[in-house]
């Protein structure tokens, strides 16, 4: 079909009705480290993996779960920098909503207009799509919610979802596993079995990240000894 | 094309477009808009604990009462609060503004604010507006650092100090601290000692008035006391009537309507 030719600039359609530098940007993102989200019946979990290039690394000094307000948290896959700006971005959007509102920012909102950031950059001269897929978590007046962000700017709703390295097996898992009905604690113990699933190397503390955001609705992401804990419920 | 993520430095500040048009409408006997200020006594002290910021209630547009209870003590972060006198539009906005810009602060940073990032962050925006933004602010927080004073005036300059006032009422409320201010004092003493001040602004100074907010802060903790002193209660006519809650009811006695008043079945409807 010749979409190699079209694939150099952003904003040409190839002849596929396709915008080839997209789907590069969800390769990006496939190749990334593993992440997971589950929406419980009373809170959302998100989990990944946090593989640092060498062991000399001080894994204390990155975090890969990020929160955005309060009461909304996000995880992602891909390219870490592009991560940073939209949290950053999301931050400052979420801070004027509510400078203007006097109200928290509904979840579904945040994810409009971060999604909405991800748009521009798939339409404008000079710029490349973010190489990062998001899950955003949040408990609002609507309940606990998981949103997925993608390169190109769409958002789903999920009941739980993966995104990464392992997708489709971890996927697979997922849909085994979940029920509607699950508890906050039953979903942390799904997700770290299904993040156990494609992992290399020995799971610990360490080496995964979750965060969990309950009733309280106050997003927290646990210390590696609370992951250990858990780890230890698992075995 | 979307600006880059990264915020720069925010352009702005005020605009010297209209100066001129606005003096030769001064000069041509057209008034300028009034606002409503916040004639006011606000106070601030440092005790051996942290922070003890104190306030009037009163807010007036001219001679007239405006708002018989209105906040005059508002949230900056956890850790700090902070008294605002003059236009309380402007208090309220620049305030509210800091407020939004720390809490962006925390996310990026991962630490408790400081009370110098808010000095700074107020200072140079109503700097930039060369004292337009009418806001004085009394300041008090504790950080990591310990606890904090400042006052900012609405040209930007700032203080640090032990004890301070700001608002009509300052005068009034300075003489009281001047001669029972000391190092080391306790929370209760403090309270009481700001509490008086403000009544002190409340009782000698027309521009305040009502009651008396105070806000303790100390490390990990805060306290809001709204209302803590009320010398100046309302009294209301009670609707029903001016009776004294120890009237005695003698007889009670219910008269149904339709006995009164003749009722028509199957008349016609009214008229639209």
């Amino acid at each position: 079909m010749g979409d190699s030719q079209y694939s150099f600039s952003l904003t040409t359609f190839s002849p596929s009705g396709k915008l080839v530098q997209i789907e590069h940007a969800l390769t990006a993102v496939g190749s990334g480290q593993t992440s997971l989200g589950i929406k419980a019946a009373n809170g959302v979990v998100v989990a990944t993996e946090k593989k640092l290039p060498s062991i000399l690394v001080d894994e204390t000094s990155m975090q890969k779960i990020q929160i955005l307000t309060p009461n909304i948290g996000v995880v992602y896959s891909g390219m870490g920098p592009d991560f940073r700006v939209l949290v950053r971005k999301s931050r400052k959007q979420a801070e004027q909503y509510h400078r203007l509102y006097k109200e928290p920012i509904p979840v579904t909102q945040l994810v409009r207009e971060t999604a909405t950031v991800m748009q521009e950059f798939t339409q404008s001269g000079g710029v490349r799509p973010f190489g990062v897929s998001l899950l955003v978590a949040g408990f609002d007046d609507k309940g606990p919610q998981l949103y997925q962000v993608d390169p190109s700017g769409s958002y789903f709703s999920w009941k739980a979802s993966a995104m990464g390295k392992n997708v489709s097996n971890a996927k697979t898992f997922l849909e085994k596993r979940y029920t509607e009905d699950m508890e906050l604690d039953d979903a942390v113990h799904t997700a770290i079995l299904t993040l156990k699933e494609g992992f290399e190397g020995q799971i610990s503390g360490k080496n995964i990240e979750i965060g969990i955001i309950g009733n309280d609705r106050k997003f927290r992401v646990l210390t590696p000894a609370e992951v250990d804990d858990y780890l230890q419920e698992v075995e | 094309m979307s600006k880059s993520a990264i915020d720069g430095p925010t352009k702005g500040g005020f605009s010297f477009d209209l100066c001129r048009r606005n003096e030769m409408l001064v000069k041509k006997g057209l008034k300028g808009p009034s606002f409503l200020k916040t004639g006011t006594t606000i106070v601030g002290l440092v005790f051996q604990d942290g922070v003890i910021l104190g306030a009037d209630t009163r807010a007036t547009e001219g001679p007239i009462v405006a708002d018989k209870n209105c906040e005059k003590i508002h949230y900056i972060a956890p850790n700090i609060y902070c008294c605002g006198a003059g236009t309380a539009a402007d208090t309220e906005a620049v305030t509210d503004m800091v407020s939004s810009q720390l809490t962006l602060h925390r996310y990026h940073t991962g630490r408790e604010s400081r009370v110098v990032t808010a000095l700074t962050l107020l200072k140079s925006h109503l700097f930039s507006y060369q004292g337009y933004v009418s806001a004085a602010l009394v300041l008090g927080g504790v950080d990591v650092t310990g606890p904090h004073l400042h006052t900012i005036y609405p040209h930007g300059s700032t203080d640090t100090l032990p004890f301070a006032t700001m608002g009509s009422g300052s005068l009034a409320a300075m003489a009281v601290f001047e001669s029972k201010y000391c190092e080391g004092l306790t929370r209760d003493e403090g309270v009481q000692l700001v509490a008086e001040a403000i009544s002190s602004g409340i009782f000698n100074d027309l521009g305040s008035g009502s009651n008396v907010d105070i806000c303790v802060l100390t490390k990990g903790h805060k306290e809001y006391l709204r209302n803590h002193l009320q010398p100046n209660p309302r009294t209301y006519i009670s609707q029903k009537g001016s009776f004294s809650k120890k009237t005695e009811v003698l007889l009670t006695k219910i008269t149904p309507l339709n006995k009164l008043v003749e009722v028509i079945e199957g008349g016609d409807a009214m008229e639209e």
